[in-house]
């Protein structure tokens, strides 16, 4: 294969293609979040926690509806655990987003430890996979079906949900209330919007869909759990928030690069060049993405512009 | 006019020493009440843990608190872990009592330590200039990794929040590579070791050890002088002054003529130079040559530190220290019990989850709300009777 039919070539945009779901998931429940103006960047630790007991419900259930149910679940508590610090302890949010992003990998390792009793990873039948989904119809053409055909129905999923986040973020009237409360909360108080009550239901959407995507990982055919299995994810997919500016399109778009540059990660080792290195481009792609974004503002003089 | 005889002098000045009426109150003391009742919850909480992985709780806290402080060994372990907390804390409170967050602490001990740990081994001087040119450098590649994320934010008005994370991982990869391929050329030496590391570094640049026996360095007394120093600058200068009215209402310290644009630059470089320093101490101080990813999750806890001690510089000494001696106990808990350090990491997040919430303002609050509710009620009665 010559490099240029590796590097944009079907392999990759399928690995792209899979690996991008768990990141628009989460994205999708994080752009109402962001919107509402709930800082909250608790994504690893719901994704990784979603992970986990995505993989212990299938165990101890051994149907992956539980799994994704019991990952969803978790996601809903952990989001409703930061509320409750943040919203009726007035705690701080950055920091309860960083303890509970921290204490996550400490807590799934224990209990990978006292549950699964092995360190490290555990490998498990008992983990009941995603089932592949197959169109028949995209077998007359081999390359797409390569990229788009087998997939487990979360992929699916995540493309259908930006499509809806789209129309719910700006074409209804909970996401015009929600873009309000996030831009002038006094004003949408005013209007009569419950902006507490608009802030807990996007947590609680922003957890549901980030441990919802948690539960790809585990069960999208590897059956198995790693420790710290997520490692930066959730924070990419904090960075695809902010940089896409809560526009579900946009914001997909960039979960899509990031994708890419992970797939790229196979294809880069494979041609030799250091692991190190190749980790370093999706994070480098964010801060380029910022940089040219950033651009658009460029007045060539030094200024700070207050909070 | 009377003098006042010697008697009546010291009388007047044990009067204003004796604490007047209002010194006992709750607001007085809701720093002290709020780590009080955050290590006692996180502590109550972690016995659950340990309950949960079937050892006795109260052994395993006295366990704890035995790997702190039971011996001048193990304090000296809970100095060494508190030292990077005090220098990389009071990083964190340059940037962020001026409003500015930089998150990229990490990245720049790592290229700090870096520079320094390379300095170490290649260089050759006398014991004091060679101390002096490790810390120039690391405090130098510090301030420079913070260049970038400053730039942007001055240049483009994008938020150094994220750039500084991404250039955490970024830092971690890059140094990592660093070693590994460029020092150690890409092979594991065949001397056996396992862990990616550069050499270590010449005696000469070895910082003195505070305690026998340990890896207690005396950059944890850099530390402490440093924040001490920190205070007096914040609460008795101009600058201080200035830097806190830029935290706090920009436009204010704008109409008031501080050159925001300037100090902007100079504290974030300032804050990544002792974040640098502080992985430059590391190195010379504790473990002697510079060990790939070495922070680990240093990086997030000294945020936490901070946040924990609302950035005064005081306060943070006394947390950090606290932290020191929860970081000791883990070790010596996984040495002695079953138990993982990960359970004693739990028990670190609780405490600061604990410690950010105002314990004083809520008990106020439903003491306000039970006094509103008790005069309502004979009012009500009087409603029905009427």
């Amino acid at each position: 294969m010559s490099t240029l039919e590796m590097l944009f070539g079907h392999v990759t945009m399928a690995s792209a293609f899979r690996v991008a779901c768990p990141m628009i998931v989460a994205a999708m429940g994080g752009v109402f979040s962001h919107s509402a103006g709930v800082f909250n960047f608790a994504y690893e630790c719901i994704m990784l926690c979603g992970a986990f007991f995505a993989a212990y419900g299938s165990h101890i259930s051994g149907s992956y509806v539980v799994g994704g149910l019991f990952a969803a679940g978790v996601g809903m508590l952990l989001a409703a655990v930061f509320g409750f610090f943040v919203y009726k302890l007035k705690a701080n949010a950055a920091l309860v987003s960083s303890a509970l992003n921290m204490s996550a990998w400490a807590l799934t390792t224990l209990l990978l430890y006292t549950i699964f009793g092995v360190r490290g990873r555990v490998v498990s039948d008992t983990i009941i996979n995603y089932p592949k989904i197959h169109f028949d119809f995209l077998d007359r053409f081999p390359t797409l079906s390569y990229i788009l055909n087998d997939n487990i129905w979360m992929v699916y999923f995540a493309y259908i949900l930006v499509i809806a986040a789209f129309v719910v973020m700006y074409h209804t009237s909970f996401g015009l209330r929600c873009r309000g409360v996030g831009i002038n909360p006094a004003a949408a108080e005013t209007v009569g919007v419950n902006v507490g009550r608009m802030r807990w239901t996007t947590l609680l959407i922003m957890g549901l869909f980030s441990g919802l995507a948690g539960s790809y990982m585990p069960m999208s055919g590897l059956s198995t759990f790693n420790e710290n299995m997520t490692s930066g994810v959730g924070y990419l997919v904090w960075a695809a928030i902010l940089v896409g500016k809560s526009n579900p399109v946009l914001t997909a778009i960039t979960c899509f690069v990031f994708a890419y540059t992970d797939a790229l990660s196979t294809v880069l080792t494979a041609l030799e060049v250091p692991m190190q290195l190749v980790s370093m481009i999706p994070y480098a792609t964010v801060i380029v993405t910022l940089f040219v974004v950033g651009l658009r503002s460029f007045t060539g003089k030094p200024r700070i512009l207050g909070d | 006019m009377a003098h006042k005889s010697s008697e009546g002098r010291i009388k007047e000045l044990a009067g204003r020493l004796r604490p007047g009426p209002g010194f006992w109150t709750l607001q007085r003391h809701s720093n002290a009440v709020r780590y009080l009742l955050a290590v006692v919850l996180s502590l109550l909480v972690g016995c659950l843990l340990f309950l949960q992985q079937g050892e006795n709780p109260l052994y395993a806290t006295y366990v704890m608190f035995q790997g702190g402080l039971a011996n001048i060994v193990n304090i000296g372990t809970s100095i060494r872990w508190a030292t990077p907390c005090l220098i990389a804390g009071a990083a964190v409170v340059i940037a962020f009592l001026s409003g500015f967050q930089n998150m990229g602490i990490e990245g720049q001990m790592l290229v700090g330590a870096l520079a320094a740990g390379i300095v170490g081994y290649k260089v050759s001087l006398p014991h004091i200039p060679h101390l002096l040119l490790c810390f120039l450098a690391a405090g130098l590649a510090g301030a420079l990794y913070a260049l970038l994320p400053a730039l942007m934010r001055l240049y483009l008005n994008i938020s150094e929040l994220l750039v500084t994370i991404m250039l955490n991982f970024i830092a971690e990869f890059g140094t990592y590579y660093i070693v590994y391929w460029i020092l150690m050329g890409g092979t594991r030496s065949n001397t056996g070791a396992a862990a990616i590391k550069t050499e270590d570094i010449l005696e000469s640049a070895e910082m003195g050890t505070l305690i026998k026996g340990t890896t207690a360095s005396t950059a944890f007394l850099f530390g402490l002088i440093l924040l001490v120093v920190l205070q007096v600058v914040y609460k008795r200068t101009v600058i201080g002054y200035e830097a806190v009215q830029i935290g706090q209402n920009m436009e204010y310290a704008r109409a008031g003529g501080v050159n925001v644009v300037k100090r902007f630059f100079q504290i974030f470089l300032c804050s990544g130079f002792v974040a640098g320093l502080c992985g430059g101490m590391e190195v010379c101080g504790s473990y002697h040559y510079f060990l790939a990813n070495f922070p680990g999750n240093l990086g997030w806890e000294v945020f936490m530190v901070a946040n924990a001690a609302r950035y005064d510089p005081i306060a943070l000494i006394f947390i950090s220290c606290i932290w020191g001696v929860m970081k000791s106990g883990s070790l010596q808990l996984e040495r002695v019990t079953t138990l993982t350090r990960y359970s004693v990491n739990i028990i670190q997040m609780l405490f600061i989850l604990f410690v950010a919430v105002d314990y004083v303002g809520l008990y106020q609050k439903y003491k306000d709300r039970a006094r509103v509710r008790r005069e309502k009620k004979p009012a009500a009665k009087e409603g029905n009777q009427a």
